[in-house]
């Protein structure tokens, strides 16, 4: 397969020169599982096999692309989709600036993020899997719900500007699962992310469900009081924190458009918790990397954020282009993004419980429809969900109704830290809007903040 | 091909499948154009086809999808695959409701197609708009357009086979700059769907020309205005965030499936039950909303849907009692089951898919309120005696079962004894979904009423986004926490 991909790629740039087209060609394949289930049964058994192909040319400074579904065996159809995006350059309008096109100066394979056995994965193991991570915890009340989402990606590249290919092969799966009581309308959730088969654990989901659900099926729910809370956040409420950093803090485009919280005088400046240390890491095969961007260039740990200070923005090829800054390896379809642990020795749920405290804690795993309020303040706004829990400063555990937190982001990461959890978890932060584009970042398994502010408590889960 | 695609659907139900049907898109095409601060970043297009087929087994479904029509015999024995296994952990048996067995032909209403007006003409406009927001204050200009075209052929084993052509533009133009704080502020415009046609035409010039005058004021006003007060106000929505309002705390929620639970480990449920069809008062009696798929100049309308059932304008709230829902054949035969009386009368048309690859649920098609009695903008604001006008959607967030929300808006007008009394920034309110809408005291008359679309409403795993519209009034909302 992959020889014929990269020779597809190879006719193509040959039809290119032929038609003195300047041009690159972006090919993407996934084969696409998805198995959902909801009300405890499968709703939805669904798989995808889509090849798409960008084809961007180049005229100057004018710039179109075209992008068709298509299949190896078109080549035809292939070649049209170029006639179509020269034509397209000829009437386009001439940018302000040069833009880049790759020049690779090797070809360059990677698949050290792939598992045969997880990207064929059957839908007997699927089914398999889920049965036995809810085993025992369903009722008549309690529904399951949740996907097992697994499949293959590729992507491949080539330019006219030499013969030289990239091509990337990854494996990946999501597991999501959630309970949720059918008349009461509680839910608690359990994830788990996996490049490699051998990194699915139906048990230890199964661990995590059953503690949460013992707590919610037997503790009366709290309206709490509004007010300010010492929270720890869980490791999918860290993660989607950090996705939405990396769309308005260190993007250097955002930055240039206004969008960004952060500003070009805050580089060398300490702005978040000396605790505070990220990194774009593309040797962490549990992000699905690319060790090397669209434009060829070599990736390796890159740091954002050192013991709180601010190191680098992070370029796009286009927007580097665009601003006159040199890129940094950031054409990508997604980081590898890494928040480092801290000291505290916390791992699971159930250690967190047991932690003594001195204040209450209010433990949020999950931050439902995240936006933002205001980007130039790094103000966003969620509300709690899937299993939160009010731990007591006494000992005892409260499941409270859900909440809202209005908060900016220089405060949830900032000085009001008390503690990162010394485990890191990984957190698939995958979407499957459009092509199948598998992500992850590694955070913390918990994160404390001190002293944040509920805007708004709710009557209901 | 249709025939090829008939014999596959015969082939699945000799060998067991309770039902079967493809969705055929013989084409399904894109142009993207965006002008950002006079660069045109981006002119892009797309072509795919393709076809999904969604097989019934024995109370379950699978579902398969290729772009390669050569081996259709693999990709549906996969569709009935997928099914066979997704039988073995069923629940409640899927059931379609009945309906009609339909040949028909839907073509959305346009006078010009986007696709044959030359790209030269397409960024000509983009670069007069362009130019109209090129103004002091002004840090970014931002003018688009995206075309789209799609025909879709549905085919299915109860004898329906459907054709539907369906064109659609979405152009908009925005500005964003910074006051003397560093804090980003925009203004936006996307036109109102005026006439009854959905093509090029729709891309009035001399409209877009007034409006780009006015975002430009309006965000610079904006930049200069004072922060807006933490209190408790009546609300003013302008169609320009109340279709949002509509769309996040009235569509998603009445959506059958999230009510069924089959939205849960995603996008989330709704504190709607099947117990409070005609008996929840969800608001005042000034509110009316309804699903209409019959409006012509909208995206969220089709003709047919995706299970091939004819568009409807069903009721969904009657003067404030909630009556309806938006509904698809399966889902309304679990819910009067579940509730164990007849709450729907049979799909209410709503059930849709966003791609040949993807497979239909629940969708909105048009969610509308009805206009009111309570007169003009104008007569609004006069009756108001401590009030805010809110305009242009900034941010969104709204819990799980949506119960509750908050939003952000790009401008807000403060209103002192029924006089507009100065622009404030960094406008928000919040608020409890039912209490929210209870407390509906104003809804404006036809002069208010704009139709508004809804180009990227994202649902379900995988994942779809899917174009549709709202109709809505003026509306005031009292008592509303503002400004946090």
């Amino acid at each position: 397969m992959k020889d014929q991909i990269l020779q597809t790629l190879h006719d193509l740039r040959a039809y290119a020169l032929l038609k003195g087209v300047e041009a690159m060609f972006f090919y993407h394949e996934e084969d696409s599982y998805l198995m959902r289930f909801a009300n405890s049964a499968i709703s939805l058994n669904t798989n995808e096999h889509l090849i798409r192909l960008e084809i961007t040319a180049y005229e100057g400074r004018k710039r179109a692309s075209y992008e068709l579904i298509t299949d190896l065996n078109k080549l035809g159809e292939m070649k049209q989709g170029l006639d179509i995006a020269a034509e397209m350059v000829k009437h386009a309008q001439p940018l302000s600036y040069q833009p880049t096109l790759p020049l690779y100066p090797a070809s360059f394979a990677d698949e050290s993020g792939f598992d045969s056995t997880l990207a064929a994965l059957s839908n007997e193991e699927r089914l398999a899997f889920f049965n036995e991570a809810v085993a025992g915890l369903e009722t008549d009340e309690i529904k399951l719900s949740g996907i097992f989402s697994n499949g293959s990606n590729i992507t491949a590249q080539i330019d006219t500007r030499s013969e030289h290919t990239q091509y990337f092969r990854t494996s990946d799966a999501q597991v999501n699962i959630v309970l949720a009581h059918s008349l009461l309308k509680w839910e608690i959730t359990a994830e788990q992310s996996a490049y490699r088969k051998a990194d699915l654990n139906p048990q230890s989901l199964r661990r995590d469900l059953a503690f949460l659900r013992e707590r919610y099926q037997n503790d009366s729910p709290e309206q709490i009081p509004l007010g300010k809370y010492d929270i720890v956040f869980g490791a999918t409420a860290i993660g989607d924190l950090l996705s939405i950093m990396n769309w308005v803090g260190f993007s250097g485009g955002a930055l240039k458009r206004g969008y960004s919280f952060l500003t070009e005088d805050q580089l060398g400046k300490k702005i978040f918790s000396d605790q505070f240390n990220l990194t774009d890491d593309p040797t962490r095969l549990e992000t699905f990397p690319y060790q090397r961007d669209i434009m060829g260039l070599d990736r390796g740990p890159f740091p954002v954020f050192e013991q709180g200070v601010f190191k680098s923005f992070t370029w796009f090829q286009d927007d580097a282009d665009e601003f006159g800054v040199a890129p940094t390896g950031h054409t990508v379809m997604h980081k590898s993004l890494v928040i480092s642990g801290g000291e505290m020795e916390v791992s699971t749920l159930e250690e967190l419980v047991n932690l003594p405290r001195e204040n209450d804690l209010l433990y949020i795993p999950f931050l439902h429809y995240m936006n933002l309020v205001n980007p130039s303040k790094g103000l966003v706004t969620a509300s709690s969900r899937f299993g939160a829990l009010l731990l007591k400063k006494d000992g005892s555990v409260v499941v409270p109704y859900n909440v809202r937190v209005t908060q900016s982001l220089l405060d949830i990461f900032g000085e009001k830290v008390a503690w990162l959890a010394k485990n890191q978890v990984v957190n698939n932060t995958s979407s499957s809007y459009g092509a199948r584009n598998p992500t992850a970042v590694i955070v913390p398994a918990f994160m404390r903040v001190n002293d944040l502010e509920i805007s708004h408590s709710n009557t209901s889960y | 091909m249709q025939k090829q695609l008939r014999e596959q659907i015969e082939r699945l139900k000799a060998a067991g499948a309770t039902y079967v049907d493809a969705r055929w898109y013989p084409v399904e095409e894109s142009n993207q154009l965006t002008m950002w601060n006079g660069n045109l970043k981006n002119a892009a297009a797309s072509r795919e086809s393709g076809v999904g087929i969604r097989v019934l087994y024995k109370g379950a479904w699978g579902f398969s999808a290729s772009s390669d029509m050569q081996n259709l015999n693999r990709l549906f024995d996969k569709a009935f695959d997928n099914a066979r296994i997704a039988a073995e952990r069923v629940t409640f048996p899927i059931r379609l409701a009945e309906k009609d067995a339909i040949q028909a032909t839907f073509n959305s209403p346009n006078q010009i197609d986007p696709f044959a007006v030359s790209l030269a003409d397409k960024i000509a406009f983009l670069k007069e708009m362009d130019e109209k927001l090129n103004q002091p204050g002004v840090a970014q200009r931002i003018s688009e357009v995206t075309f789209m075209r799609k025909q879709i052929i549905f085919i299915d084993s109860e004898g329906s086979e459907i054709e539907k052509n369906i064109i659609e533009a979405f152009p908009g133009i925005q500005v964003t700059g910074l006051d003397d704080q560093g804090v980003m502020h925009s203004r936006k415009f996307s036109p109102a769907r005026l006439g009854a046609t959905r093509g090029w035409e729709t891309l009035d010039p001399q409209l877009f020309a007034e409006n780009a005058e006015r975002i430009v004021r309006e965000m610079n006003q904006v930049r200069a205005a004072e922060d807006c007060p933490k209190e408790d106000r009546s609300v003013i929505l302008l169609p320009g965030i109340m279709f949002l309002q509509t769309h996040e705390t009235i569509g998603h929620a009445l959506e059958l499936d999230r009510i069924l639970g089959y939205e849960l480990a995603f996008a989330g449920g709704s504190f709607v039950t099947l117990d409070d069809f005609g008996k929840l008062q969800y608001g005042s009696s000034k509110l009316t909303a309804r699903a209409d798929a019959t409006v012509p100049n909208s995206p969220g309308s089709f003709g047919y849907d995706d299970d091939g059932i004819p568009a409807q304008d069903n009721l969904l709230i009657d003067k404030g009692l909630l009556v309806g829902a938006i509904t698809g054949r399966q889902m309304v035969e679990e819910a009067n089951a579940r509730a164990r009386r007849a709450i729907f009368n049979g799909s209410g048309g709503a059930n849709r898919a966003t791609a040949f690859y993807r497979v239909p649920i629940e969708r909105m098609t048009n969610i509308n309120i009805d206009p009111g009695q309570d007169g003009s903008l104008e007569d609004i604001v006069r009756n108001t005696e401590k009030g805010i006008i809110l305009d242009g959607e900034k941010s969104w967030s709204i819990g799980s079962n949506r119960e509750q929300f908050h939003f952000a808006t790009d401008i807000g007008w403060l209103v002192e004894d029924g006089q507009v009394t100065k622009v404030v920034k960094n406008s928000t309110y919040k608020g409890a979904t039912v209490k929210f809408y209870n407390s509906l005291s104003a809804v404006g008359d036809e002069s208010t009423w704009e139709v508004r679309y809804v180009d990227n409403c994202g649902k379900g795993q995988p994942n779809q986004i899917m174009q549709l519209g709202h109709g809505v009034p003026v509306c005031r909302f009292d008592n509303v926490r503002i400004g946090e």
